[in-house]
């Protein structure tokens, strides 16, 4: 189901826990592409990344951090099929990208159901059923909402 | 209290004497129901359907308020009024045009959030608006709930619900624009005005948060627990393998009911009972009363078969029936010699009735061949329009285009090329960038026949086998990739994003269809019909001048050399410059006619070199209006000699293929 979690990192400001691969830093950066802070979806933090000799040390003798099914957050592409979320932020580098998403409800606080991943993203917020790129969707990045919370709250019906 | 009802009444009556003068204009989300609301105050007609961005040109007409005419214009849907793209940018500068109009808000009730963001934002304008809930019939079923009331006291405006396709609801809508006014503080004010086009993002997050607040006292939930069948048929439409199951049964709809019903029963119907047995006797007969000259029409036979077709060779026959016509061809009467005055009437009667005639020819062939295909085409292209299908077809494909550097989005104009080449050439701007547009024209131009084509294609198959129908398709689908692969890379610029949204499936409203099918069918014939018209004249004097003999050997070396064709052939490629389907019908002749003289090879290497003409002059002006002289020219300067190298290399390949 999910991939095992590897390469996650923990912003140092907020907590957030996220992946190496979407993250990158902040355009217009001097260093270009041998800047190697990493920049947090969440808050826009940049920090330097974890040497990776400390990570191997790290993993080796501590236990992981958590689960990544227990993560407070993760990008729409590691939802279940039928799964809601919460959304939490949008880590779109361009602002029409983030915008041309906002214009359909999906801002920070708004749950949204994820309806299926192949051959194309589909996601439903509120009655509008919207049909994304993997790229985009895994600039999405939602909290998982349990399944009896699910009920009480956005309730009715997904595709089995 | 007393104050504010007063100063309410007042500014209704300012605003209904601005809506008098400067008119409403509707302005909403994608796919609302603007178009029809537009349709159903004004009585005109446009263009509906069930597929966002289909309004891609501003529609007037007027409406009646308290027995005055009014202006309305209908607007493309927008999301939001901030970003300056195509659709956007029209909305917006209607809207400022017209600073006195009065706006009138057409919301879809299911999605109420991402109506009220708009209307904040058109608040934010300040100007006399109000807000219509349309499709109040679907929010029921969902289970949605607006209290009308409380939503209109918290906007500030009046809101009125309707159901758009049944008309309820229009005439609490006309009584109710004299009322229209500015929108309260709380709906102007949610955001603090900042001149940063960087800062949209955040502000369409706050102007959310009013909206929620704005949703949670007047809008409730309560979602029934199973899905209706429409609503599960959409998630089949875009499920991987349900999906393609659909995909091939919609194809083999589409083949059966236009290549088949269409180009086969009601094409017979029309061309040997109609044109061969009634119009054309009949014309032959009228044109000899007016223009006599002592000639004799020769008789020949018409056969006739009805039958409900299966696949291409079976089918149930009905009947069959066979009788005697006068034909076009005739001879002089023996020993006659004509005056200078009856030379003069049989060239006229020539024009007419000839061989290349107007009413046998060009006639014949537009209303007895290409009106049936491209009428049923229509039909099921209306169909599947007004479905909600499309938009699934294009999740489906979205990965499959994106190779071409196309997004799924370019499945509507590609669908519909298969009708008219020149209307999707049109519809190629719900495309988001130059690019893709470009592309997708090229693609157009170049590999997607038209129904009126495909029909004349197919009935020339019947001359080739089975593997090299099959290899033409391939050849086709693989031209159309490699060019549109290689065109990606080629051309600068990026693909939008797929990001779609996917409205219900409906149930198709019959009337709205056959108002859509009669419009469409419209369009095509007035483009059409002349350019017949045009082509066969040109045949015409060609023929009388003795120049097609002649430019049949210029062409010889591209035709007979290059090609490996009869120099005769050359005569449709010429007309096949006009129109390429008007092409194809002269290789037909020659391939299936009475003496064929092409062998199944050549019927090949033919069908290849036309499939990949320029689809008609009317096309190439389409072209160069969308896309500017510049690029109309590349995209005629490239296709023209690729067709022929193409077909060029398919003839070389006789003896690899074996076909
Ligand atoms: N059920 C229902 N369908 C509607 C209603 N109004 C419009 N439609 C359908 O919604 C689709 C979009 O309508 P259209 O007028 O083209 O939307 P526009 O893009 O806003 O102009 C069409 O398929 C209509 O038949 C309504 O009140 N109820
Ligand atoms: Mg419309
Ligand atoms: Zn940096
Ligand atoms: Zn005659």
């Amino acid at each position: 189901m999910n991939k095992p979690p590897h390469h996650y990192h923990l912003c140092p400001l907020c907590g957030f826990e996220f992946e190496r691969t979407e993250t990158h830093c902040a355009d217009g950066c001097p260093m270009g592409k041998f800047c190697n802070l990493i920049r947090c979806p969440n808050c826009q933090y940049e920090f330097p990344a974890e040497p990776r000799l400390l990570g191997w040390v790290r993993r080796l003798f501590c236990r992981e951090p958590s689960k990544a099914t227990q993560r407070e957050m993760v990008g729409l592409h590691e939802l279940e099929v039928g799964e809601q979320g919460e959304l939490v932020c949008l880590s779109c580098e361009q602002h029409a990208r983030r915008n041309a998403l906002a214009v359909y409800g999906l801002v920070p606080g708004i749950r949204l159901v994820l309806q299926q991943k192949r051959p194309t993203f589909v996601l439903r917020v509120g009655e509008t059923e919207l049909a994304l790129e993997s790229d985009i969707a895994r600039e999405i990045f939602v909290k998982r909402i349990p399944h009896e919370h699910a009920a009480a709250t956005a309730g009715g019906v997904t595709p089995a | 209290m007393k104050g504010s009802q007063d100063t309410a009444t007042l500014n209704g009556e300012r605003a209904a004497a601005t809506a008098q003068q400067a008119g409403i204009v509707l302005v909403g989300n994608p796919n609302v129901g603007k178009s029809v609301l537009f349709s159903k105050l004004t009585g005109k007609f446009v263009i509906i359907s069930n597929y966002p961005g289909t309004t891609v040109e501003i529609a007037r007409g007027e409406t009646r308020l308290n027995g005055e005419a009014v202006a309305v214009i209908d607007t493309p849907g927008v999301n939001e009024l901030a970003s300056r793209t195509g659709d956007a940018q029209v909305t917006c500068d209607v809207l400022r045009d017209r600073p006195a109009a009065t706006i009138v808000q057409v919301a879809d009730a299911k999605n109420l959030r991402r109506a009220l963001l708009l209307t904040l934002q058109l608040a934010e304008l300040g100007r006399p608006q109000m807000l219509v809930l349309n499709m109040m019939d679907e929010l029921d079923r969902c289970g949605g709930r607006i209290d009308i009331r409380k939503l209109s006291e918290l906007l500030g405006i009046p809101v009125v619900p309707t159901v758009a396709t049944a008309g309820t609801g229009i005439h609490l809508l006309q009584k109710n624009v004299a009322a229209a006014r500015k929108a309260s503080d709380f709906v102007a004010h949610a955001v603090v005005p900042s001149g940063d086009p960087g800062a949209d993002y955040d502000r369409n997050v706050e102007r959310l948060k009013r909206v929620n607040e704005i949703m949670g006292q007047c809008y409730t939930l309560d979602r029934p627990r199973h899905p209706t069948f429409a609503q599960k048929l959409g998630w089949w439409a875009t499920d991987p393998l349900r999906g393609t199951l659909l995909l091939a049964l919609a194809l083999y709809f589409m083949f059966w009911f236009v290549g088949l019903v269409g180009a086969g029963t009601f094409v017979n119907f029309f061309e040997e009972v109609v044109f061969h047995r009634h119009i054309s006797p009949w014309a032959i007969r009228a044109v000899d009363a007016v223009l006599p000259f002592p000639h004799q029409h020769a008789m020949e036979p018409s056969e006739y078969k009805l039958e409900i077709p299966f696949t291409p060779t079976r089918g149930i026959e009905l009947m069959t029936s066979t009788r005697e016509t006068l034909a076009p061809k005739y001879s002089l009467s023996a020993g006659a010699t004509l005056s200078w005055w009856q030379q003069a009437l049989r060239f006229i009667h020539d024009f007419l009735v000839g061989e290349y005639g107007a009413i046998t020819m060009a006639f014949s062939y537009g209303f007895a061949i290409v009106l049936p295909i491209v009428a049923t085409f229509f039909l099921v292209f209306s169909l599947l329009e007004d479905s909600g299908y499309l938009p699934r077809l294009a999740v489906m494909v979205n990965r499959l285009f994106r190779g071409m550097g196309l997004n799924g989005k370019a499945v509507l104009p590609m669908v519909l090329g298969l009708g008219c080449d020149t209307m999707a050439t049109m519809t190629t701007r719900i495309l988001e960038t130059r690019k893709e547009r470009v592309i997708t024209t090229l693609l157009l131009a170049l590999a997607v026949p038209c129904s009126a084509q495909l029909g004349v294609l197919m009935a020339m198959m019947a001359r080739i086998s089975y593997p090299a129908a099959a290899f033409w398709v391939l050849l086709m689908v693989g031209v159309a990739f490699a060019v549109g692969w290689l065109a990606a890379r080629v051309h600068p610029g990026a693909r939008s994003d797929f990001i779609m949204e996917l409205p219900p499936m409906r149930l198709p409203q019959f009337g709205n269809i056959a108002i859509k099918t009669l419009a469409r069918l419209e369009w095509y014939l007035t483009e059409v019909i002349p350019l017949f018209v045009l082509g066969t004249a040109i045949l015409f004097f060609l023929d009388r001048l003795d120049l097609l003999a002649k430019m049949a050997r210029v062409c010889e070396p591209l035709v007979k050399g290059w090609l490996g064709l009869p120099p005769e052939t050359a005569n449709a490629f010429l007309i096949g410059f006009l129109r390429r389907d008007y092409g194809a019908v002269y290789l037909l002749n020659a391939a299936t006619g009475a003496n064929p003289t092409l062998s199944a090879h050549q019927v090949l290497v033919a069908m290849v070199t036309i499939t990949l003409f320029m689809p008609c002059i009317a096309t190439m002006f389409m072209i160069s209006r969308e896309l500017g002289k510049r690029t109309a020219l590349w995209i005629t300067l490239f296709i023209f000699p690729f067709a022929f190298f193409v077909g060029g290399v398919v003839h070389r390949l006789q003896h690899v293929l074996g076909f």
